[in-house]
C-alpha cells in the first residue's frame, strides 16, 4: 500500500488504515477484550455498553471468586475493571489475586465513592488505576487511546 | 400539537432535569450510547436502576429501624446505591447517599435518618420526572440530543 504523504487529511488516513499523524503507524484494529467484576447490575450493564461503544468486547461477572474461576480456564482480558464491594471476597483481594496469578491485564480499580486509603489499598495490590464511578464513556475512550497508542 | 412543538417540549422537559440539579452528565454521556439497535437505552437502565435500588431502600429502612444502629452496615448499603444512582446521573440522589455516608461516619443516628428521608424523596422525584420524560419522548418518536446544553 501506497505510504500517504503527511499532508493527507485525517479522514483519508485513517480509510487507508494509517494514523492520521502522517507517521506512516498503522492504527490497531485488534479486538480489545475486557472483563467487568461488580455486583451491581446497573453497574454492570452500564459498564458493559459504555466498553462495547469503544468496540470492547466485555463480560461480567458478580464476584471475585467468579473472576478468578474464568481466569484460571485461561480467558484472557485486555482490561478488567473491578469494584471496592463484591461478595466474599473484595476488590482489593481479587486484584491481588489475579495479579499474583501472574495476569498483566490493565486492572481498572472503580469504587462509588472516593478516599485516599482505599485508593492506596487498591494500587498496592496491582491496580493500574482507581476511578471514582462513574465509570464514563470518555474515561475509557483515554484508556483505549492509550492502550491502542501502546 | 404539531411534531415540531411536542419535540421542543421534550427537549424543554430534559433540560429542566439538568436545570434543576436533578441529573447530571453522566446521563448525557449514557444517552449518547443510544443507537438503533439501543433506541431506549437509557430507559431500560433507569428502570432497572429503580427496580433493584428499591431492595436497598427497604434494607435501609429495616436497618435505621435497628437499635443500636449499625453503621457499618448501612454505610455498605449506601456505597452500593451511591454507585448506582451515580451511574445513571441521579446528581441530588448521588449527594444525599454522600451525605447520609459522612454521618455514618460520624455515627450520627439521627443525621442518617434525616438524611435518608430526604433521599427518599428525590428519589420519588426524580423517578416521577423520568417516567413522564420518557412517556413523552416514546410518544413523539426520536428526539435528537445534539443539543446538549445542561
Amino acid at each position: 500500500m501506497e505510504q500517504p504523504s503527511k499532508i493527507n487529511n485525517n479522514e483519508k488516513s485513517i480509510q487507508q488504515g494509517f494514523s492520521p499523524s502522517g507517521c506512516g503507524d498503522l492504527i490497531s484494529t485488534r479486538k480489545f477484550t475486557a472483563l467487568v467484576v461488580d455486583n451491581d447490575p446497573i453497574c454492570q450493564i452500564i459498564e458493559k455498553a459504555i466498553l462495547e461503544s469503544q468496540g470492547v468486547e466485555t463480560q461480567f461477572v458478580g464476584s471475585g471468586i467468579d473472576a478468578l474461576d474464568l481466569l484460571v480456564t485461561g480467558a484472557n482480558f485486555d482490561i478488567i475493571i473491578i469494584a471496592w464491594v463484591l461478595p466474599m471476597m473484595n476488590g482489593v483481594e481479587t486484584t491481588r489475586q489475579v495479579r499474583a496469578m501472574g495476569i498483566r491485564s490493565k486492572l481498572l480499580a472503580v469504587t462509588a465513592c472516593f478516599d485516599e486509603r482505599k485508593k492506596k489499598a487498591f494500587l498496592d495490590a496491582g491496580v493500574d488505576e482507581f476511578i471514582e464511578k462513574p465509570l464514563n464513556p470518555k474515561k475509557v475512550a483515554s484508556i483505549m487511546r492509550e492502550m491502542k497508542n501502546d | 400539537m404539531d411534531r415540531n412543538k411536542q419535540h421542543r417540549q421534550v427537549a424543554l422537559m430534559r433540560q429542566s432535569l439538568f436545570d434543576q440539579g436533578l441529573l447530571d452528565e453522566q446521563f448525557v454521556q449514557l444517552e449518547e450510547l443510544q443507537d438503533d439497535a439501543n433506541p431506549n437505552f437509557v430507559e431500560e437502565v433507569v428502570t432497572l436502576f429503580y427496580r433493584d435500588s428499591a431492595r436497598l431502600i427497604l434494607n435501609i429502612d429495616q436497618a435505621l429501624d435497628k437499635s443500636p444502629l449499625d453503621f457499618a452496615k448501612l454505610d455498605g448499603y449506601m456505597h452500593q446505591f451511591k454507585g448506582s444512582a451515580s451511574s445513571i446521573g441521579a446528581k441530588k440522589v448521588k449527594s444525599e447517599c454522600t451525605l447520609f455516608r459522612e454521618y455514618c461516619k460520624a455515627g450520627n443516628g439521627e443525621g442518617c435518618k434525616r438524611t435518608f428521608q430526604q433521599l427518599k424523596k428525590e428519589y420519588a422525584l426524580l423517578r416521577k420526572k423520568l417516567e413522564t420524560y420518557f412517556q413523552l419522548a416514546r410518544q413523539v418518536g426520536p428526539v435528537e440530543t445534539a443539543c446538549r446544553r445542561i
